[in-house]
């Protein structure tokens, strides 16, 4: 038996196993944890495009006249200079004083102005204006930060991670539940092989979906940029950019591919090893730089072009406690994780061989 | 003339009781539970955190033990509507997983290996069914939230006085009221996923992922869309937004407790209707 007739082997089993992962129904749910954020950033991007378009035809007033408005301006003051706002509203509520025993009624009324490409929110108690707020409406620099929280919190640590539970435990453990893994076990190749050809099936399923979902965010992300802006950052570092996150999904199909393999074949209930790595994960922050280490999501983290956000309200204790160990070179963080995932398929590999079916338990 | 005949007669002989037939299901069910090491276990852990609570109150209620300590730490140590919420939010994870263990196992061996015609020839209803499926998981994750609350509650009257009891009566009221709520959603939701996937253990994976992903996507909602209203899809967000006004304490930014307690209704009523769909006495094989 040669290498090469082995690789075939392999590559046969991946492409029987690769049909079944791709188009059978139990894997429909993993398209809709890939593409929801994609349909996400879709509709917030028609939702940009409509509200663009509706302030344009009521108003726009120079970005000058917006800059010009001070707080302690009354509200007539404001509309007679600015004319007439793109959003209007006014509500009542009864203030209780200080002393607790007297009520004032405050009447608040918001104006939003629009200049063309900002929006300033001005906000009057009583008449008089007591906050002015104003904001992008869309920003290439707000997209991308947007971009890259969904793609540290929701999909690294929640869409592939469930969505490589689903794929991966299935190989093995859904072939038990379906009474047909004794099938597999007859035919003529080794134990190690037909591992070997299941997970490549896994890895390329998964790979292709959350990559190619990866990739469709990130389209979907710059579809509402102003165009010129949109043109200078995709002729610039987007394709660098977007391959990275690309990358970083498919390794975290890697890393997370072979634990869950591994797991379907050490222990019946997928439920505690995929608790104990979602715990081992999340706490991952708090943990000493060396034991951040032992982790996939440091090294796929490393791969990605920005950090994970911290929220900016978060107590200083917590951000000290909170901060990543130092990232780890892109190039070391694909090969670390590498190594992980070949000490993971190892330890399948022996678990594997000793594999003896007992439909029985499920 | 027949090979092969078989007659069914209805049988005529004394029903036991209502509530002996629907409490029939449990009383089998709870021995198989308590045996499984794992769910064992959690029951274990689950109690750590009630435990450090009782200590909290003691300390709490013995302020010769913290005389010398300054303003701040007293304040630390206040009894309040803060403190049952954070025992809430640990012991409803604890619960979560739980249910994760034990919900699977309800409903998905009866499906897979075709079991159903066998408690409905019995004169058990549906709802029955459903109810004492539920009664079992509900009064097991009640052992880990209402029953530690009982007792955080009896210490807490004990040392401060009946007079605290009645003065801060929101609090026990807030308290078992939002776990009745916690407990009933997560064993409806275990409940679901049982009998949507037949599988026990798929089910219990997708427990955890439901609220788990259903705290991601809605995040993700209010921060792409740059609104609060994705909270609404969050379970457990919405319960923690319930809580809060129940207890009187503030819950941050979104949708009021009203609207995440209609949100929470209306995914209990979307859980109601997978059961309803998936469990039939009968299937048709094509």
């Amino acid at each position: 038996m040669t290498r090469d007739f082995r690789a075939r082997q392999i590559w046969t089993i991946a492409r029987l196993e690769l049909r079944r992962v791709f188009f059978s129904k139990r894997s429909f749910w993993v398209y809709g944890l890939a593409l929801f954020p994609v349909a996400i950033f879709v509709a917030a991007a028609i939702g940009m495009t409509y509200e663009r378009r509706s302030y344009e035809a009521v108003n726009r007033v120079s970005p000058a006249l917006i800059n010009s408005v001070n707080e302690g301006e009354s509200v007539e003051a404001v509309l007679e200079r600015l004319g007439t706002p793109v959003r209007d509203r006014e509500f009542r509520r009864r203030h209780r004083g200080e002393d607790d025993e007297s009520e004032e009624l405050l009447v608040i009324r918001n104006l939003r102005y629009w200049d063309g490409s900002r929006f300033a929110e001005l906000r009057f108690r009583n008449g008089i204006l007591e906050a002015k707020f104003i904001r992008q409406l869309i920003s290439l620099e707000r997209q991308r930060q947007a971009y890259n929280g969904v793609f540290h919190y929701y999909y690294l640590k929640l869409a592939i991670f469930f969505g490589c539970l689903g794929i991966f435990m299935n190989l093995f453990r859904g072939e038990m539940l379906d009474k047909t893994l004794h099938f597999w076990l007859l035919a003529p190749a080794r134990r190690e092989v037909l591992l070997g050809g299941k997970y490549l099936a896994g890895l390329l399923a998964s790979s292709v979906i959350f990559g190619a979902g990866a990739a469709l965010m990130f389209a979907a992300m710059v579809w509402p940029v102003d165009p010129l802006e949109a043109r200078a950052f995709l002729a610039g570092p987007a394709a660098a950019q977007w391959a990275r996150y690309a990358g970083a999904a498919m390794l975290a199909c890697l890393g997370y591919g072979s634990a869950f393999l591994a797991a379907g074949l050490l222990v019946r209930n997928p439920i505690v090893p995929a608790v104990v790595l979602l715990m081992w994960e999340s706490i991952n922050g708090f943990l000493p730089a060396v034991l951040q280490k032992i982790s996939v999501l440091h090294y796929v983290q490393s791969v990605c072009p920005m950090p994970a956000p911290m929220d900016d309200g978060a107590p200083a204790l917590v951000r000290l406690f909170l901060a990543p160990a130092p990232g780890t070179a892109w190039p070391l963080a694909v090969l670390g994780l590498c190594a992980l995932t070949a000490a993971v398929l190892f330890v399948a590999a022996r678990a594997v061989k000793r594999l003896e079916i007992n439909y029985g338990g499920d | 003339m027949a090979v092969y005949k078989r007659g069914y007669q209805r049988y005529q002989g004394e029903l036991t009781g209502r509530w002996t037939r629907f409490l029939a299901l449990p009383r089998f069910v709870w021995p198989r539970l308590i045996e499984q090491r794992l769910i064992l276990i959690v029951l274990i852990v689950s109690l750590f955190w009630p435990l450090a609570c009782v200590a909290f109150i003691y300390v709490a209620n013995h302020s010769e033990l913290w005389s010398g300590l300054d303003n701040d730490f007293a304040q630390f140590l206040q009894i309040d509507g803060r403190f049952f919420r954070y025992f809430m939010d640990t012991q409803a994870v604890m619960a979560v997983i739980l249910a994760a263990l034990a919900g699977p196992g309800l409903i998905a061996p009866d499906l897979a290996n075709n079991g159903l015609p066998l408690y409905f020839s019995r004169p058990l209803s549906r709802l029955d069914y459903v109810l004492a499926r539920m009664f079992t998981l509900v009064a097991m994750l009640a052992l880990v939230t209402l029953l530690p609350a009982l007792l955080l509650f009896a210490m807490q009257g004990g040392l401060a006085g009946f007079d605290w009891l009645w003065k801060n009566l929101r609090l026990p009221v807030g308290v078992l009221a939002g776990f009745a709520m916690h407990i009933l959603l997560v064993s409806m939701v275990a409940l679901a996923c049982s009998a949507w996937v037949k599988w026990r253990t798929i089910a219990g994976a997708l427990v955890v992922g439901f609220f788990f992903i259903l705290a991601g996507a809605s995040e993700l909602l209010n921060n792409v869309l740059d609104v609060t209203w994705g909270v609404l899809f969050n379970p457990a967000r919405a319960l923690y937004t319930v809580w809060s006004a129940m207890l009187g304490v503030e819950a941050g930014e979104g949708p009021g407790a009203w609207a995440c307690g209609a949100a929470l209704l209306v995914m209990a009523a979307l859980v109601a209707l997978v059961l309803e769909k998936k469990l039939r006495p009968v299937e048709v094989v094509s």
